[in-house]
């Protein structure tokens, strides 16, 4: 060792090996720099900010429609541009939640014919209860377009159906069988005795239920079985609340 | 002579190092602190109200659950301030909703500040467009 120091081509050697270690030492934070590195994406912040905007219209559809059909369900009658009025509040408000983000947001109301989910409906200011069928259902449908000009995103949209059905199968004793579907006819599960009500048509009597059970049937896929304290006599109407507050009133036959 | 080839080799690693260091930005760089914590705040803010929680917890004036669900979900280092707000303006929150030093607000260089909006909530028996702001701060303790 010592010879090779001493020695000039020694000293070459040295020098080689030591710039070897700064190549290696270089190569590994570079290594270490492309392992850690941070990937800023300015944009990143907005999806949530974008999606909560998304997440509250919607929201407001299922709102507004829940405000239609409990009034339509008390009263009998109620206002019929509901969602409208609540659409342009949520315009003006949500300009005001963000203040300097540039956020404006537009909405379009069905307001004629379309099929949904095999269902011809004729929506008014973009809402529709169709009661008192065996086959009875609520449903709003609003189109959104957001811009937000913060970040040069202009007419980003999106729609939601807010949608509820309600259908009496079979009233046989004290046991009426039903089904209660929301969007894409998913069925809602969890429904307790609280959110059932049965009324008998002819003496406008409302019937206590005692117990609700549910059993996945082959065809509807999620049944409810509503067990009343005494015997129905049709024709009966039966109403359904879901966790959102959208109600529908069925009659059967 | 040798001895000063050494030293010198020694000032190139030494300089290759804290030049490499330089360059590197780590994720807790104050160069985008403010933004990582307003991703985050919008994040936990946005999740909660995907999961219904957010809503139940404001309208219902539930504080004690949403503080201890934005602790949950927050990094044990980030501190919170929340405040409810009507759309008048109006402070909803009698109680504070914080996780941490109030004073670190005020001191620390890096503080964010987020704003969500809620449209209201509805119940089997009410269905009301109340809109709620909620301002969220955050800062690394």
């Amino acid at each position: 060792m010592r010879k090779l120091i001493s020695n000039k081509r020694g000293q070459f050697v040295i020098i080689a090996v030591l710039m070897i270690a700064v190549m290696i030492i270089s190569i590994g934070v570079l290594m270490h720099r492309a392992v850690t590195y941070y990937r800023h994406e300015p944009w990143e912040e907005y999806l949530a900010l974008i999606g909560n905007i998304e997440l509250n219209s919607k929201c407001l559809v299922e709102l507004s429609l829940a405000n239609y059909s409990l009034s339509l369900a008390k009263n009998g009658n109620c206002t019929p541009d509901t969602l409208k009025i609540n659409l342009e509040k949520w315009r003006v408000d949500v300009s005001k939640i963000y203040p300097g983000r540039g956020v404006s947001i537009n909405y379009e109301l069905a307001n004629r014919s379309y099929n949904v989910y095999g269902v011809d409906i004729k929506y008014l200011f973009g809402l529709n209860c169709s009661w008192y069928k065996p086959k009875s259902f609520s449903v709003a449908n609003a189109t959104f377009a957001l811009n937000m000009t913060s970040i040069g995103l202009f007419g980003y949209k999106f729609g939601h159906v807010a949608f509820l059905n309600l259908t009496i199968i079979s009233v046989r004793g004290s046991r009426i069988n039903v089904t209660v579907k929301a969007e894409n006819k998913t069925p809602i599960s969890g429904l307790r005795k609280e959110n059932f009500q049965v009324s008998q048509v002819s003496s406008n009597t409302t019937l206590q239920i005692v117990s609700v059970k549910s059993f996945y049937d082959d065809r509807e896929m999620l049944v409810y079985v509503i067990e009343c304290s005494q015997s129905v006599s049709v024709p009966i109407n039966v109403k359904v609340c879901d966790f959102r507050g959208i109600q529908v009133i069925a009659k059967y036959p | 002579m040798r001895v000063v080839e050494v030293i010198l080799a020694s000032l190139v690693i030494v300089f290759a190092l804290a030049f490499a260091n330089i360059l590197a930005i780590a994720p807790t760089s104050p160069k985008y602190e403010v933004t990582e914590l307003e991703k985050m705040g919008y994040n936990v803010l946005y999740d909660l109200d995907k999961q219904g929680l957010l809503a139940k917890f404001v309208y219902n004036k539930n504080w004690s659950d949403l503080q201890a669900a934005l602790r949950v979900l927050l990094p044990l280092e980030v501190y919170f301030n929340l405040t409810v707000y009507y759309s008048n303006g109006t402070t909803v929150n009698e109680v504070p909703i914080f996780y941490g030093s109030i004073e670190t607000f005020s001191t620390s260089k890096n503080v964010a500040s987020v704003a969500y909006g809620l449209c209201g909530y509805s119940t089997m028996d009410k269905a009301v467009y109340d809109p709620r702001t909620l301002v969220l701060q955050l800062a690394r303790g």
